[in-house]
């Protein structure tokens, strides 16, 4: 990364913010989980999850401070931050556990929480002091912002490079044609008109929408708000588009240097002050990624993931910090890498899917573990909504899973309709994870979206018990050590 | 300066790597629903502390114990059968009694013999499993975490005092995909409550023996009754851990025990110099029969960690190993009271 994804001013700004929490934290230690993903990665399930196992003591075997009973319970508390809104746990648990279970819906706005958890420590000094607390806050946005964030070391020239260079792929051609030729017919060193920047801007969004709609689910697709604008639809911030280099002098009045200045502050009212609030400041990070619906859609995608999740990592503070530091520099000192959906693929191919998500996330891995950092890579379900089984087939024995597919899912000639419930072999994940990125890989993979568990198990106290798997691992490994 | 040489070994084996393509089915045409487990390559970590291990004989000493035995057994079998020839040239009805008793004799010394003989199997299967339970362990082996689970299971099938633990740990492990995971959470939910009893077995036992030794007149009663208190500590915890060693079986234990702790000096890895100077030094200060009361009482505790380490069915992962240091109030109390 060329140059640092925040300005001199942000630096004081978080300094100052650490020291304050420094100081609050000698009663009650805050730990910040960022939870990292692409669109549809499962970061709301993630955290409904999250919270819903550890305010009703879920069935977490190998969660260690639960585990060893020193876990006493959690409870919500009120988010310091009163400008956010707070996320919607229990709607999502009731839209999980309703009736008829539905997954939540895709999140379009940004939403907080605190979690207090109770424990005794095991500890001399802390365990003489009774019981201990500690915050553990959490962010939820639309995957899509995170896209935003390694526009922040570009300028407008690299941007543009790099976005009228994948405009020109073969890949989206199709897609990209009407923007392309909008831009063909524009001069960008004639005077500015917003006419003509809006008419850009929104061929250029349409773009961008389209190749997403596509199915092809290409990751990189910088900048996020344009997919998901939240309130800032059709504010100047949102009215620019990528230019070829300028041939000659650019003057003050052009279009060139418009868009330019309209990049710059987009940068600087959208981007830096959301990195700035809910990213400069981790402890603990899990980068969720759906591998599954990359390889679902061809070694293109799969491609095209990796350079997402490569630059959207390199935007964050992570390595360790001594005591003294960590008062004004928080560092994110443990990573977890997690495959997400791994109910989707039998248990005998969760080591295989774990491969590919290693060899995805391979330099981001390096770049952390020079940093210090302690990483760990899982293949995990938050909430697993399939089973498991065998049959026989040819003569030979598929491992296949149960559970019933999402409507409009489709599998060879069959359409599914939500209702029916099926054994699925979804095809042998590649053994050399390699060969996932090559084009032409072998054989076409087909993974299904199942609709949530239909009846769940409840506890003694009546709280819905959510099956997953290595869940508990993960938490373990994000807060089980500061909980000891 | 050579060459540069390069030599065909012969036509690479690689093939091309077959993969399946999805299908799907309706249920009904499923044969079986339950999955088997997949067999990875077991990795022995060599990083865990070798457990002590309770080993056979040699060949040779095999041969002169059995070939003794045998010796032994004709010289018996002859003289019962001329106690019986003898019985019935007096009278013949003393001759039947003989011979019932004899026959009575023969079946009860069978049936010992034979549970004799299935203690110490047991003792050897627990040794076995917690060699299983650590490759799982290191491994993360799921189709050999859930064997070992199953043999945890029938070990401790008929315990009422683990029914609780057994019942959630069947529940809990079926969700666990992931053999390490399933060792961890057995032993914290069977090995954590048993670890919490013997090491109250050990305490006391060892104030039992700090109390004896500090009071005996003699130095022959104390140390009598340290091998008396030892032997019984030891069959204690190998039957709290599901091993009920029979005589033999005590005796094999007590021979681990004892080479054990000349292994390891009978020191763990975590204890220090400390307790060595408490029992010596400043206990002796105060009095010299309460020096040796701590003595004894260590050396005991130390007898009773041996012999967890023995019989346990799994290795110390999630768990503390005790140690020495944790038993040193205990005796400090002892020799309170004493004073």
């Amino acid at each position: 990364m060329a140059r640092l994804p925040t300005t001199f001013g942000d630096e004081i700004g978080i300094a100052l913010g650490n020291l304050a929490d420094a100081a609050t934290g000698t009663l009650t230690p805050t730990i910040r989980l960022g939870v990292t993903g692409l669109s549809r990665a499962g970061k709301t399930i993630f955290i409904t999850a999250l919270v819903h196992n550890l305010l009703t003591g879920g069935r977490l075997p190998a969660f260690g401070p639960l585990a060893e009973g020193r876990f006493i319970g959690a409870r919500l508390a009120e988010y310091p931050d009163a400008a956010i809104p707070r996320f919607a746990y229990e709607q999502h648990l009731a839209a999980l556990t309703g009736r008829s279970p539905v997954w939540p819906e895709s999140t379009r706005r940004i939403s907080q929480l605190r979690l207090v958890l109770r424990f005794q420590s095991t500890k001399l000094l802390s365990g003489l002091r009774g019981t201990s607390t500690l915050n553990l806050d959490i962010v939820d946005y639309p995957g899509e912002w995170l896209l935003d964030l390694p526009l922040l070391g570009l300028d407008y020239a690299q941007w543009s490079a790099q976005a009228l260079e994948r405009a020109r792929r073969p890949v989206s051609r199709d897609e990209a044609a009407p923007f392309l030729n909008a831009l063909a017919a524009i001069d960008p060193l004639t005077d500015a008109t917003d006419v003509a920047a809006e008419g850009l801007a929104g061929a250029f969004t349409s773009y961008l929408r389209a190749s997403r709609e596509d199915g092809r689910a290409l990751s990189s697709l910088p900048p996020g708000r344009f997919l998901l604008p939240g309130d800032l639809e059709g504010s100047p911030a949102l009215t620019f588009a990528p230019l070829p280099p300028p041939a000659g002098r650019v003057r003050h009045t052009s279009l060139y240097a418009m868009l330019e200045r309209r990049y710059n502050a987009y940068k600087d009212v959208v981007v830096r002050p959301f990195f700035r609030d809910h990213f400069a400041r981790l402890d603990r990070q899990v980068v969720l990624v759906d591998a599954l619906r990359a390889l679902n859609a061809g070694p293109d995608a799969v491609a095209d993931l990796e350079t997402a999740l490569t630059e959207i990592l390199g935007c964050f503070r992570q390595g360790q910090t001594n005591p003294f530091m960590r008062l004004v520099a928080r560092r994110i000192d443990r990573i977890l890498f997690a495959a997400t959906k791994a109910d989707h693929l039998h248990h005998t191919s969760h080591d295989r899917l774990e491969a590919i998500l290693n060899r995805l996330l391979a330099s981001s891995a390096r770049r952390a573990r020079f940093a210090g950092v302690e990483i760990r890579s899982l293949a995990i379900a938050a909430i697993r909504a399939t089973r498991e089984g065998t049959m026989q087939e040819g003569g030979e024995t598929l491992p296949c899973i149960i559970g019933t597919p999402m409507p409009g899912e489709r599998l060879g000639g069959t359409r599914y309709d939500g209702a029916t419930e099926i054994a699925l072999f979804p095809g042998d994940l590649p053994e050399d994870p390699d060969s996932a990125l090559q084009p032409d890989g072998g054989v076409h993979l087909n993974f299904l979206k199942f609709m949530p568990p239909g009846s769940l198990e409840r506890n003694a106290e009546g709280a819905a018990v959510l099956p997953h798997i290595r869940f508990d691992r993960a938490l373990n490994f994000l807060i089980g050590d500061r909980l000891q | 300066m050579k060459p540069p040489i390069a030599r065909t070994l012969g036509q690479s084996t690689q093939t091309e790597e077959t993969r399946r393509a999805p299908r799907s089915f309706a249920p009904e045409t499923l044969t079986a629903v339950e999955t088997e487990p997949p067999i990875f390559d077991t990795l022995v970590s060599d990083a865990i502390e070798p457990a002590p291990s309770i080993r056979r004989m040699s060949l040779w000493a095999r041969l002169a114990w059995g070939t003794g035995a045998f010796l032994v057994s004709l010289g018996l079998a002859l003289a019962a059968e001329r106690l019986i020839r003898d019985l019935f040239a007096r009278y013949e009805v003393l001759g039947w009694a003989g011979l019932a008793a004899l026959a009575l004799f023969v079946m009860a010394l069978a049936i010992l013999i034979g549970r004799e003989v299935i203690a110490l199997r047991r003792l050897r299967n627990l040794h076995a499993l917690r060699n299983r339970g650590t490759d799982a362990l290191a491994g993360n082996d799921l189709a050999e975490g859930r064997a070992v689970l199953r043999e945890l299971e029938t070990i401790y099938a008929a315990r009422p005092d683990l029914a609780r633990p057994r019942e959630t740990l069947g529940r809990d492990a079926g969700d666990l995909l992931d053999g390490a995971e399933i060792i961890r959470l057995a032993e914290r939910r069977l090995m954590a409550p048993l670890d919490r009893r013997a090491r109250a077995l050990t305490a006391a036992s060892a104030r039992r023996v700090a109390l004896v030794t500090a009071v005996s007149p003699r130095a022959l009663v104390d140390i009598a009754f340290v091998v008396y208190e030892s032997v019984r500590l030891g069959g204690a915890i190998a039957r709290l851990y599901g091993a009920r060693p029979g005589f033999l079986g005590s005796w094999r234990l007590f021979g681990a025990v004892l080479g054990h702790l000349a292994v390891t000096g009978g020191l763990a890895a975590s204890d220090g110099l400390v307790e060595q100077l408490v029992g010596h030094g400043l206990a002796a200060k105060l009095s010299k029969r309460l020096g040796e009361g701590v003595v004894n009482g260590l050396m005991t505790v130390r007898v009773g960690i041996a012999a967890i380490r023995v019989v346990r069915p799994l290795a110390f992962e999630t768990e503390r190993q005790p140690v020495v240091r944790e038993f040193l109030p205990e005796l400090a109390n002892v020799a309170a009271k004493v004073e």
